[in-house]
């Protein structure tokens, strides 16, 4: 046993690995993924990759103001020194002392190809982009089931429009068989009846997007039956999904916002319909009394004797010239002609009787309209100083502008002490 | 009228919809007084309908795929 290595501490083992790494030096190629240049940091963090490894790598400021690089996100570089580990950490990584450009990330000459590719096929044509419903039943959420987007999404919706139903496609957005998943999730959301597809992913590096960038994926988005909006946070890259899709939102909350209305929004419509359908009946009403006022005044409704009068004196003259000829046929005919008046007149009044009837009901129902009833429940108009002018935006007030504001019971005269014209207008 | 489906069974967008024709056709001036009666009728109705969904609407959340890992902010039951 006593010949055997004896056991070291953590200390010592990591020493052990960093001078075993940093013995030997090395020149590596790859593409910038990650870029981190905080002002006051002694040295710049950025992670290359090659698709399907990643390195950490440091690179102290001297040494990279020297480089004459300036480094950013998808550009290949070669770089010369060692691998090293940080023992508080136990992180290894890849101490650089020298950087230099090693031309267009391939990565990304791939996808550019792609994109070229698919524009000259139209896929990308602002016709081709459908507009969006704009109050959706249900909503398909095509994203991976782990992680912040999928309930940044839930919760964006659940606080903005509940009412719709969400189906979830939860699907794998990394590694080996992303494309397929997506592909998969996006065919289930369509033939599930959803009205509006969210394809979204939480920000991640340039190799983290690459699923949204695979041809499979940019077509299963361009063939899905409904609207398909990205919410992919990778900002500022545009993945060829975004490109393809009916809208582009820049993160999964975005595209969530996107999709439905806020339910305040809806409710200002509401009242807004509310409104309308009263100011409708009203019109009906207006238009129904002015044609019972043309009948009233109609001779017929008058004197409904009037029809018959003519008749009346031909028959009384018939009697008189022929007194005994028909005496039973002329009393007959006298009996029918009364009746005929009295159903008439009868007939008259049921007619206006109906109108009346009709206009009471509207009254009853205008009166829950009325602007006046609207005050009773807390609401105010407010007024320009004038009295007349209807103030609807703070965008058309100044401080200092007296207004009139209008209460379900009296009114005030306000001065603006300030304006503040941020807030979404209802409607 | 009677034929038309109540409006709590009516989804939320086809009673906004109809609600929006309603609106129109009570505007168009071309309804006779008991027609627009019964339409305005119909449409308070939608109106009601669509404002307790609103008000009472819970999210649903159905899967099509995968498991929907929970985070501590959005509890499964909400």
């Amino acid at each position: 046993m006593s010949d055997a290595p004896r056991a070291l501490s953590v200390t010592e083992a990591m020493t052990l690995a960093k001078r075993t790494l940093e013995s030997v030096p090395l020149r590596v190629v790859g593409e910038v993924s990650e870029f981190t240049d905080k002002a006051g940091y002694k040295a710049i963090y950025f992670t290359i990759g090659d698709g399907s490894s990643v390195m950490p790598c440091l690179i102290w400021r001297d040494a990279y103001l020297a480089s004459g690089l300036e480094l950013r996100c998808g550009m290949l570089v070669e770089v010369r020194g060692a691998l090293t580990v940080y023992p508080p950490k136990g992180r290894m990584q890849f101490q650089v002392r020298s950087i230099q450009a090693a031309g267009e990330g391939a990565l990304r000459m791939k996808v550019a190809q792609l994109a070229r590719q698919l524009e000259a096929e139209g896929l990308m044509r602002a016709e081709r982009k459908r507009p969006l419903t704009e109050f959706p039943d249900r909503i398909a959420l095509v994203t991976s089931p782990r992680g912040k987007a999928i309930h940044d999404v839930i919760r964006t919706l659940r606080r903005r429009y509940p009412v719709a139903e969400l189906l979830i496609a939860g699907v794998a957005v990394e590694g080996g068989n992303a494309v397929a998943s997506i592909v998969e999730g996006l065919r289930a959301a369509g033939e599930a009846g959803a009205d509006v597809v969210i394809l979204a992913r939480g920000g991640g590096s340039y190799e983290d997007l690459m699923p949204f960038n695979e041809e499979p994926v940019a077509r299963a988005v361009a063939a899905c039956p409904v609207p398909v909006v990205t919410g992919i946070g990778h900002e500022p890259d545009i993945s060829i999904a975004d490109m393809v899709a009916d809208l582009r939102a820049s993160t999964p909350t975005a595209a969530a916002e996107a999709v439905a209305p806020s339910c305040d929004e809806v409710t200002g419509r509401l009242e807004a319909l509310q409104r309308l359908l009263g100011r409708g009946l009203l019109h009906a009403a207006r238009d129904a009394e002015r044609r019972v006022a043309v009948l009233r005044s109609h001779a017929v409704f008058r004197d409904p004797k009037a029809l018959t009068a003519i008749a009346a004196q031909r028959l009384d003259a018939a009697a008189a010239g022929l007194p005994r000829a028909l005496p039973e046929r002329l009393r007959r005919d006298r009996e029918r002609l009364a009746a005929a008046e009295s159903r008439m007149a009868a007939a008259a009044d049921r007619s206006l009787e109906r109108a009346t009837d009709a206009a009471a009901r509207f009254a009853a129902r205008l009166s829950d309209l009325s602007p006046l009833g609207i005050l009773s429940r807390g609401y105010a108009v407010c007024y320009a100083e004038d009295g007349r002018r209807v103030v609807r935006s703070a965008a058309e007030l100044a401080a200092g502008d007296r207004l009139k504001v209008r209460l379900h019971e009296g009114a005030a005269a306000c001065l603006v002490e300030s304006v503040d014209t941020k807030g979404t207008p209802h409607v | 009228m009677s034929d038309m489906p109540a409006p709590e069974e009516l989804r939320f967008s086809d009673s906004l919809t109809e609600l929006e024709s309603i609106v129109s056709a009570l505007e168009s001036g071309q309804l006779d007084l008991e027609d627009s009666l019964e339409r305005y009728e119909r449409g308070v109705a939608l109106l009601r309908a669509c404002q307790s969904k609103l008000a009472e609407a819970e999210q649903r959340v159905t899967m099509l795929m995968g498991e929907l890992e929970q985070d501590e902010d959005t509890p499964a039951d909400e």
